[in-house]
């Protein structure tokens, strides 16, 4: 069982919490517990890296902490809310304010450029056109796709369906950002392209980034790193800043 | 605000055609079977449609045109006497045997005896001063022709009805019938070619009213005197319109029309809605992604609804355009086919009907844009 110790930070509360949470899945008739009585703290403007073997549970928990699936037990704090208390309706309007999401597949519109990608959600946010215009330019730049932001996705490379993907996420200026193995369909020169401007919306937006991968580069790069497997966490590790590893097993 | 549902069917064209197509034909085929039954079911009216009679006279309980039974003759003057009517004349409908010159067997004929007179009210729309002046001689009369080679004869040529010889002195056009041929002559000849004998007074008496606005009115008032013997009265209107719906109803050919309506709509759907829902499916990844960004599903079911507008409205549009030059080429080959604001609307709205149930179809494979399932 994996309580962090929750005590021991007591200055800034979490971006994300999870307390005492279980998940079980049922395929036919077997039935497979993900998560049992786990427990987790992520802190506010970090990147934080879930790495694990697959089928450790680590998508699920990202699923979860992220406000896409329920759990069976336990709660779920996001920013202070607590996730198991709102409805579908609720759960959409936490997510549009609140989080993005960057996903293995890029998930982009063939129809639309690069730009209509990026200002679609934001249409949906209530924001003025401009506002979304002047955004959806901002956050193409960031990821140094403004000069192909005209371009669908069948004129652009993984790399730069990615770059899209994030700033699709990244226009939304959300407080937690999500991203589910975001450099597995790269190769090396764009996965870490990927990985260096992840790190850099943790570390100038002050954004939560929780990404789930089992891509050695990212290690290096994250603040933390939170090895998983069978449902439990194995280790905690901090890289950059000097604070103690505190393993949790 | 990007607009998805239309660029997407821009850039996916491809994936959307067989929906048009679907639609379109859907759309297409309703059109020309109400234009065709409006056109034959409205033939059958075409004896009061093509006259300028505002009030009808005839025996009581006549269910259209064709069926209708002598009334007294005197009756003309009781109609006269009304104040608001400007001329009376009589309508004689006889069913005769034609029989031509030519090898074509005994046909069937509805023989229309009407005053050829220049001001006579019957088939004023459909026959031509002169035409009609022709059908002043005896034994002279008028055929359609779009049923020449059916009667076998031509302009000059004879012909018997019910034993008696006729002279074919002119053509018209427009006056197909149903289930015979019409025949026009004068009242005159029209009363030799009746054989028989309890025949002694006309089918019907038409009237033109000097203020035709006064139909309704003026029928209303005529009505139910029977002094002369059994009669009723109509509005010419109202008239037309029993013919029509005795033979769209009476005859099964209405139910007919909706079963067939109902088998475009069902077969349009079907496949309209299957190549939504596979357009659905394929970009379920991206919807799942904007509903993890949090666009709500409404918002998504919303792009579905206004795709399968779009594919109504273009599969409307291919379909009228088509209709239109079916409907020419139909006009020019005598085949009769009308269309009226109903009709085209009738067909709009099973168009657009059908393509809204195709898209709420469609909606409906939403549920499986569940942005959980991308984190797999």
């Amino acid at each position: 069982m994996t309580h962090p110790a929750a005590a021991s930070q007591p200055a800034t509360p979490p971006a994300l919490q999870a307390i005492g949470i279980s998940k079980a899945f049922l395929s036919g008739k077997l039935h497979t517990q993900v998560l049992e009585d786990f427990s987790l703290r992520i802190e506010a403007g970090e990147l934080t890296l879930i790495s694990g073997p697959s089928g450790c549970g680590k998508s699920t928990l990202l699923a979860i902490l992220s406000g896409l699936q329920k759990v069976d037990g336990g709660r779920v704090l996001a920013l202070g809310s607590e996730l198991g208390q709102l409805d579908l309706r609720a759960l959409e309007r936490f997510r549009l304010q609140h989080t993005g999401f960057v996903f293995q597949g890029f998930n982009l519109f063939p129809a639309l450029s690069a730009f209509e990608q990026v200002e679609l959600p934001l249409n949906h946010m209530g924001l003025s056109r401009d506002e979304a215009r002047a955004r959806a330019r901002r956050s193409l730049e960031e990821v140094g796709m403004a000069p192909r932001m005209k371009l669908r996705p069948s004129e652009l490379s993984g790399g730069e369906k990615q770059r899209v993907a994030i700033a699709r996420a990244l226009a939304k200026e959300p407080e937690l950002l999500f991203a589910d193995e975001p450099t597995s369909a790269l190769d090396a020169a764009n996965g870490q392209m990927i990985i260096d401007i992840l790190h850099r919306i943790a570390h100038t937006h002050g954004t939560t980034v929780l990404c789930v991968s089992h891509d050695p580069r990212v290690v290096v790069h994250a603040d933390r790193v939170l090895a998983m497997e069978d449902g439990r966490i194995l280790s905690d590790r901090r890289t950059h800043v000097p604070t103690n590893d505190s393993k949790v097993t | 605000m990007v607009a998805l549902a239309r660029k997407t069917l821009i850039y996916e064209w491809r994936r959307f055609l067989p929906a048009m197509l679907a639609v379109g034909f859907a759309g297409l085929l309703q059109l020309l079977q109400l234009a065709l039954v409006l056109g034959i079911f409205g033939s059958t009216s075409v004896y009061i449609t093509g006259s300028s009679a505002d009030v009808w006279v005839g025996y009581p309980g006549t269910q259209n045109v064709g069926s209708g039974r002598t009334i007294d003759p005197d009756v003309e003057s009781r109609i006269l006497m009304d104040p608001a009517v400007q001329r009376v004349e009589p309508y004689d409908w006889v069913d005769g045997d034609w029989r031509g010159p030519h090898e074509t067997g005994g046909i069937s004929v509805f023989v229309s005896g009407i005053d050829p007179s220049p001001e006579g009210l019957m088939f004023s729309k459909a026959l031509s001063p002169s035409l009609r002046a022709r059908l002043a001689e005896p034994d002279a009369v008028i055929v359609d022709r779009s049923v020449l080679g059916q009667l076998g004869v031509n302009i000059g040529e004879t012909a018997t009805i019910n034993g008696h010889q006729v002279t074919v002195v002119g053509i018209s056009s427009g006056l197909r019938a149903l289930g015979g041929v019409n025949v026009l002559t004068s009242l005159a000849t029209a009363r030799q070619l009746d054989g028989d004998p309890s025949d002694n007074g006309p089918t019907y008496l038409v009237a033109k009213l000097h203020d035709p606005e006064q139909a309704d009115a003026v029928a209303a008032r005529l009505r139910g005197d029977t002094a002369f013997g059994p009669y009723t009265t109509w509005s010419a209107r109202d008239f037309a319109r029993l013919s029509v719906r005795y033979w769209m109803f009476d005859t099964g050919a209405g139910a007919g029309v909706l079963f067939l309506a109902g088998i475009v709509f069902l077969v349009g759907a079907v496949i309209t809605s299957q190549t939504l829902i596979a357009a659905v499916n394929g970009s379920m990844r991206e919807y799942a992604t904007l509903n993890a960004l949090g666009v709500g599903v409404a918002a998504l079911r919303r792009v579905v609804l206004e795709q399968a507008f779009w594919v109504g409205a273009l599969g409307l549009l291919g379909a009228g355009l088509l209709g239109v030059l079916l409907m020419l080429l139909a006009h020019s080959q005598d085949v009769p086919v009308v269309l009226n604001v109903p009709a085209a609307l009738a067909c709009i709205i099973l168009v657009m009907g059908l393509a809204a149930v195709s898209g709420l179809a469609a909606m409906r494979s939403l549920r499986r844009a569940d942005p959980a399932t991308l984190l797999r």
